[in-house]
């Protein structure tokens, strides 16, 4: 994989929840694959609590071949919020907030084939320790699957295989060592804990 | 010719390989047809010889 892709603010929802105002597209940035993880279902996550407090956003995830959505996952982009609002403040890039160990954690990726035809309008749910946090679907954002596809290949080369997260809804929070995650969209039902040592 | 260009063009048919064996063992076609994967496998292994030949000179 060349890269993760990762628009922001495509949800209405989420920009009004962070008090910020919405863009009239959304952001784009980059997280590099050496902070992707893909956990087993019931496994654990590793995270660095000891650097600030860590938000979860959870999003539909694209595989791409040949600029075509072949598979679909859910992902889990995660953000030290704290360092991330006082970079913004001081006006500075805040990749740094987004870019640490484990921070793009994903399910598995199914093929398109294993979704209604209707994905887009399909739900995708977020609970942490059993209570749903995030509920939303595609439907609802600012751009949809071939919109994101257009826009993303305006600002970057796509590559076979690059995954792009396509933005979160309303609902993102602080994560806790031990919080059991629980993600689900259509025939995916993923588990995992999130853990601060192994 | 910029050998470092054409080894990250290398890994990137490499990986698109992978893709195409995943898209056959699922049998996922909805996207990409049959026909179509055929042509790319054939495209990508044409490709990815003649610019390995290259890379080991």
């Amino acid at each position: 994989m060349d890269k993760i892709i990762c628009l922001g603010k495509n949800y209405l929802d989420h920009s009004q929840e962070m008090q910020e105002p919405a863009p009239s597209r959304p952001v784009l940035f980059i997280k590099p694959p050496s902070v992707l993880v893909e956990p087993k279902d019931n496994g654990q996550v590793i995270l660095p609590w000891g650097r600030g407090v860590i938000h979860y956003e959870c999003e539909i995830v694209f595989k791409l071949y040949k600029k075509n959505i072949i598979g679909l996952g859910l992902g889990l982009d995660l953000t030290f919020r704290d360092l991330q609002k006082e970079l913004k403040q001081k006006g500075h890039p805040w990749e740094i907030s987004k870019t640490f160990k484990n921070s793009a954690i994903i399910t598995p990726i199914k093929g398109l084939k294993d979704f209604p035809k209707d994905w887009q309008n399909t739900p995708f749910t977020l609970k942490v320790n059993g209570e749903v946090r995030q509920s939303a679907c595609l439907n609802e954002a600012i751009m949809q699957a071939d919109q994101i596809i257009h826009y993303v290949n305006e600002f970057f080369p796509i590559n076979d295989s690059d995954l792009v997260f396509t933005g979160t809804p309303k609902g993102v929070g602080p994560l806790k060592p031990n919080d059991l995650i629980e993600m689900s969209f259509g025939p995916i039902e993923h588990s995992f804990r999130v853990v601060e040592f192994g | 010719m910029d050998k470092r260009q054409l080894s990250h063009d290398i890994l990137n048919m490499i990986e698109r390989l992978r893709i195409m064996h995943d898209l056959a063992k699922d049998q996922n076609f909805s996207v990409i047809s049959k026909e179509e994967l055929k042509n790319d496998l054939d495209e990508t292994l044409k490709k990815l010889s003649e610019d390995f030949n290259i890379l080991i000179q």
